[in-house]
């Protein structure tokens, strides 16, 4: 479903990724780990493009995601991102949040919009928070309005990006609770955090990224039980 | 208190002086208007010329251009602006309001253009990211999430900005206009009496410039609605 071949990327003169090949498919878990700088958010953010890569090729199915020329804004529906710090539409209700993006873009109508947004609100048993503004809400409250706002676009794909690295401890539940059931459904989801519960229940595979590149890649119950890179037998003893 | 009430008879109610001043203020209140729309559009477009750059972070000739307008008018004072305008470039107009509003409509969309693009600045970036992601596009995102919140920024400087505006109007005299300023210059000269007609004419600048403070301060709570907690 997406393929990576040869990602780089450099801000300047820091290399942040160097070389980065892998395929995922349909209905894939991935959870990607690693220490801060590893590039583990820059890999995430180039997959829709939200940092153009350096070198390299991102596919999505049968279409390049890195070619100049593509219509990229057509791809990024097809692809739900959620962010570390939410980035809800400060100025629009939470109904508004969910409801523009499909409007705007002439994939529903509002009525249409509003049916979806609501059922699901009530799924995240949010609904009565439809009329509040964002700022109005917890962290949790919020991080699960953000996964809504993606999923009301019907995306084949959700790339997190750290999404309980903001919260509360007692927050941390409630959003990753979410996750789980959208797994569940069958999701394709590219996941980077620092969770590693969530890894090892969820992660159909476990990605261990550190200077800029994959450094081990396994199915959770291998992957936490017998690492084989140095680096990572030290990060997991550090973090676990 | 008798002198004061014969200098208030000569200034104001002799022929019907009051009339002049009414006209006056309404030469100086359609100027700033006109000007003040003018340079919010202006403004605005000016802005985003100046940060529409191109995929690798480089500017793009509309913001070179945009750049050098904004040098130009910054770097000239608006009486010269204006002159140059009904003199020169606007020879052949001979309706001096419209002249005047769009000599002070451009002069005031380069102020304008910088305290927009200041207000687009403050919005987090998180905000674009976030509509982008969801396949919108820039202008759509510009348009419902970036510019709403930008305005919200903008606003206390803007209303500053067409503050001064509308007291540098003031300079229409230079170019024949009988604006409130000028018009208390000339019945002070007619009378050789100063006093009156100058302090009025500060007092009914003051007292615009009174309401449209308060106007100011509405808008502002109201747009700050979606900040309450």
């Amino acid at each position: 479903m997406i393929t990576v071949k040869n990602l780089h990327k450099k801000f300047g003169d820091n290399h942040v990724l160097r070389g980065i090949n892998y395929e995922i498919d349909k209905g894939e878990k991935i959870v990607v780990i690693g220490p801060s700088g590893s590039g583990k958010s820059t890999f995430l953010r180039c997959l829709n493009l939200l940092e153009v890569p350096t070198e390299g090729e991102i596919w999505l199915d049968n279409d390049c995601v890195t070619d100049p020329k593509v219509n990229i804004d057509k791809l990024r529906q097809r692809m739900g991102m959620v962010f570390q710090h939410f980035n809800l539409f400060a100025n629009l209700t939470i109904l508004e949040n969910i409801t523009l993006a499909p409007t705007k873009l002439g994939l529903m109508t509002p009525e249409q919009a509003k049916e979806k947004a609501f059922a699901l609100l009530k799924r995240v048993g949010l609904e009565d928070k439809a009329d509040s503004y964002p700022a109005q809400l917890s962290g949790g409250q919020k991080q699960r309005i953000a996964i809504v706002r993606s999923l009301a676009m019907n995306p084949e794909v959700m790339l997190f990006d750290e999404p309980t690295s903001a919260l509360d401890p007692e927050m941390v539940g409630e959003v990753l609770e979410v996750m789980k059931e959208l797994a569940e459904e069958g999701m394709t989801m590219v996941v980077v955090t620092h969770e590693m519960g969530f890894a090892r229940e969820v992660a159909t595979k476990v990605l261990f990224m550190d200077e800029g590149v994959i450094k081990e890649e396994n199915e959770p119950q291998e992957f936490f039980s017998n690492p084989k890179d140095p680096r990572l037998q030290d990060f997991l003893s550090k973090v676990l | 208190m008798g002198d004061i009430k014969r200098l208030f008879t000569i200034a104001f109610l002799e022929k019907d002086r009051w009339q002049l001043y009414f006209k006056g203020v309404g030469v100086t209140i359609t100027v700033a208007v006109f000007a003040a729309v003018i340079g919010v559009i202006l403004g605005t477009i000016v802005a985003l010329m100046k940060l529409n750059t191109g995929r690798d972070g480089k500017k793009r000739i509309s913001g070179v251009i945009a750049d050098i307008y904004i040098d130009i008018i910054r770097g000239t004072p608006s009486v010269l602006q204006l002159m140059i305008m009904w003199f020169i470039i606007l020879k052949s107009v001979k309706n001096g309001i419209l002249v005047a509003s769009l000599s002070f409509g451009i002069n005031s969309g380069a102020y304008v253009a910088e305290i927009i693009r200041a207000g687009i600045l403050a919005v987090d970036s998180g905000q674009m990211e976030a509509g982008r992601s969801l396949g919108l596009s820039r202008f759509l995102t510009m348009r419902y999430i970036i510019l709403p919140q930008a305005a919200k920024n903008a606003l206390p400087p803007l209303c500053n900005e067409f503050i001064t505006l509308l007291k540098e109007t003031a300079i229409v005299g230079y170019v024949g206009l009988s604006d409130l300023t000028r018009t208390a210059n000339q019945i002070s000269s007619a009378t050789y009496e100063a006093f009156m007609p100058l302090i009025g004419a500060a007092v009914i600048y003051f007292v615009i410039i009174k309401v449209l403070t308060i106007l100011c301060g509405r808008l502002e709570r109201r747009l700050r609605q979606s900040d309450n907690r």
